[in-house]
């Protein structure tokens, strides 16, 4: 569950054939609920209540937005899932990961991950014609993977102040003003939307290795790269599960909005960006 | 010549003055929203540093500085979104309460989580002539820093905050999904007696500290 609470990107960034294969089975269940696919999970006004309600003056930022859901009969269930997987196996494991491994161990093996990943946040940035971007991403991974001794460290951001600059395909879909779809409630990779879970499809489908070698072993060594991620970054974040549900009311809905809005932010940083 | 100069720009400024709406020169923390989230946040600050008081009553102290520049109702109210002109008079009495007692306990249950963190504050920006936004990042001893903006609005003379945003997240949109889910599937009933549930857990959790 835990996966469920992280940033978008991050998540949506991670590769894996058996995430593909998990993804695409998801897609043909969800391709049956077509008339459901034309609607999408931004704000809506369908209600006649919410649109009288929003024909009355609101503050900025407070647009009495209702999001539509309409697989939630779906959604509700794997929630309930990833909750359960993570009360019974993600939390009790990654607990003990981090007795045995200390806390800056666990963060070199975070930046280890992630400097992997460069090749869906090069492709990505280039697709939104971000050319500086991309390019700093060919820098961090050059000096990183070298200098940060093969990614455990990030010198590229310390002593070069190159950040790094995150992006995904679901975030090209929306920064190109395509409309991403239902909310969609993933099992093991948590929250999502139909064009989110297409879009992480297409960034595991950038994997060159996937090409070279045989599909056993990229699935393998993908889906141990995942569980890997899993276990640790939710390691590196104990509590964060136990304190989210202390301040809700109803849990499915506060990680939602989080999600819709995390996403929303970022691809709006995206065009903010530009000058 | 010189002297003539100056005194002659002395009067043209106090005339402008004079002449300018009061509220150009009203005193500054009155009425200017990075001021208002300034001296809150700082007085906050200093009673999270004062670990000598007890505990009682730096959250008492706490919440009278919350409760001088929040506005509670209008949270309640948009918190609840158009759900709010379903409810009776009577409900949306009980709710305010409510609601404001969870959000208030919920900040003050932090106190024990407070390892030094230093606040920055950031730019100021202005959403029309009643709305401002000020953005302040939360910086801890070692890792990230957290975004904070504080979203005002004024009320008469004086502003208030309506809202805040931790990470770019609008808590009081992230209730309203909440609450539009629980009234849609479940009605009014089952979400006031939740809200009540989860303040008395967090309650009873500030107590045992």
């Amino acid at each position: 569950m835990e996966i469920a609470m992280t940033s978008g990107s991050k998540q949506i960034e991670r590769t894996g054939a058996l995430w593909m294969m998990l993804a695409s089975s998801l897609l043909a269940v969800v391709s049956f609920a077509t008339p459901a696919l034309c609607q999408d999970a931004a704000p809506l006004a369908t209600n006649p209540a919410a649109q009288s309600a929003a024909s009355a003056q609101t503050p900025p930022g407070e647009n009495n937005q209702v999001y539509s859901d309409p697989l939630s009969g779906f959604n509700e269930p794997m929630f309930n899932f990833n909750l359960k997987l993570d009360d019974w196996v993600l939390r009790p494991v990654a607990s003990g990961y981090a007795t045995i491994a200390p806390q800056p161990v666990r963060e070199s093996v975070g930046r280890f991950l992630d400097n992997v990943r460069v090749i869906p946040r090069f492709a990505n940035n280039l697709f939104q014609l971000k050319f500086a971007e991309a390019g700093g991403e060919v820098a961090r991974f050059g000096i990183n993977s070298t200098v940060g001794i093969a990614g455990l460290f990030d010198p590229a951001d310390a002593w070069f102040g190159l950040k790094e600059h995150p992006n995904d395909f679901g975030l090209t879909i929306r920064y190109y003003g395509i409309p991403t779809g239902p909310y969609v409630m993933l099992p093991f990779l948590g929250p999502s939307t139909v064009g989110d879970t297409v879009g992480m499809v297409a960034d595991s489908a950038m994997n060159p290795m996937s090409y070279l070698l045989p599909w056993w072993i990229t699935l393998s060594a993908d889906t141990g790269q995942d569980v890997i991620y899993a276990v640790n970054y939710r390691s590196l974040h104990m509590n964060q599960f136990e304190e989210a549900d202390r301040f809700a009311i109803d849990l499915y809905g506060a990680v939602q909005d989080a999600y819709l809005q995390t996403r929303a932010h970022e691809v709006k940083k995206l065009h903010e960006e530009e000058w | 010549m010189r002297r003539r100069a100056f005194a002659l720009f002395t009067l043209v400024a106090v005339v402008a003055l004079s002449l300018a709406p009061s509220r150009f020169i009203a005193p500054a923390f009155a009425d200017d929203p990075m001021a208002v989230v300034r001296n809150t946040v700082n007085q906050a600050l200093g009673v999270l540093r004062d670990t000598s008081t007890p505990l009682a009553q730096r959250q008492d102290q706490l919440r009278q500085i919350v409760s001088s520049t929040f506005d509670f109702t209008e949270m309640a109210k948009s918190a609840l979104g158009y759900h709010w002109k379903q409810i009776s008079p009577a409900q949306q009495q009980e709710f305010t309460t409510a609601f404001v007692a969870f959000i208030e306990d919920s900040y003050l249950s932090k106190i024990n989580d407070y390892r030094g963190q230093q606040v920055t504050f950031g730019t100021v920006s202005n959403d029309g002539p009643q709305y401002a936004q000020v953005n302040t990042d939360i910086v801890p001893p070692t890792g990230d820093a957290i975004h904070v903006n504080y979203r005002l609005l004024q009320d008469g003379s004086t502003w208030k905050i309506y809202d805040v945003t931790v990470d770019a997240i609008s808590i009081i949109a992230n209730y309203r999904n909440q609450f539009n889910r629980v009234m849609n599937n479940q009605g009014y009933d089952v979400l006031i007696a939740d809200l009540k549930r989860k303040q008395a857990a967090l309650a009873a959790s500030l107590a045992n500290h």
